[in-house]
């Protein structure tokens, strides 16, 4: 399966060159622009994240994304060289209290919900966050098959 | 980002445009801040132009809506984009935001 990386170092103003790459790849993939953009929601909250909880902060760490894309599906994998952070434990879902509703946790609830599949892994060095999506063929395409 | 905001008698009329992630949040909270600190506190937001929008972005609404309905006012959407749209029904948030779908009632509405 074809791939893209990018490597950005660990500063906010940043993120946005992800999304990008993640743009031009759900095009190739065949994605819709509502799922593009759930795409780089996600990936933007898991760089949010890397650099806020796993970097502590803005700093020279690197950030780097790899997508893998065939028609249909597109696999994103995010490594970085920050402490442990493990962000594919899935949110627990409480309902929403309007006079006092959440501020804190979205970014984890939102990576969840829009993905297909989230899983972290740890090496030696390396945080890495694989994130799947895949669409389903629309039903004028499955009735032409 | 960039951020224009009107006045008009009973409310602000906030137009938010571009990116509000974390990157952009703190300018964004800190405009919504000064009014309510002014006692400008019913605010409607043209969101129409917003391009993307993180949880970032979300936590400034949410706290904003707190503050202001707190002293008798409230924050309310104009026209949101798709995008700002998809993501507040992705957070479950979007039943927090009265919408309208042009700015005069959305003024009209304080």
């Amino acid at each position: 399966m074809p791939s893209r990386t990018i490597t950005i170092p660990a500063r906010l103003d940043q993120i946005k060159l992800l999304g990008k790459l993640v743009e031009q790849e759900a095009k190739v993939a065949g994605f819709d622009a509502r799922t593009t953009y759930a795409c780089q929601l996600a990936i933007g909250e898991a760089c949010e994240n890397i650099i806020i909880h796993g970097y502590r902060g803005e700093s020279e760490g690197l950030i780097t994304l790899t997508i893998s894309v065939q028609p249909g599906e597109m696999m994103l994998e995010l490594c970085d060289n920050a402490p442990p952070f493990n962000p594919a434990r899935k949110p627990t879902l409480r309902e929403l209290d309007v006079d006092n509703p959440p501020v804190g946790g979205l970014g984890l609830i939102i990576i969840h919900k829009v993905m297909d599949t989230v899983r972290y892994e740890r090496t030696d060095t390396q945080n890495c966050l694989h994130l799947s999506k895949r669409i389903t063929p629309s039903p004028q395409h499955r009735h032409a098959h | 980002m960039n951020i224009n905001i009107k006045e008009y008698k009973r409310a602000n009329m906030v137009t938010v445009m571009g990116r509000i992630d974390s990157a952009t949040a703190g300018d964004f909270e800190k405009a919504l801040i000064e009014l309510a600190e002014r006692g400008r506190n019913n605010i409607a937001l043209d969101m129409s132009d917003v391009e993307f929008i993180s949880s970032a972005g979300l936590r400034v609404l949410v706290t904003i809506r707190k503050t202001v309905q707190s002293a008798g006012g409230d924050l309310v959407i104009a026209e949101p984009s798709e995008r700002v749209t998809d993501t507040l029904e992705i957070a479950g948030l979007d039943v927090l935001f009265t919408t309208f779908d042009d700015r005069e009632s959305a003024i009209g509405a304080f």
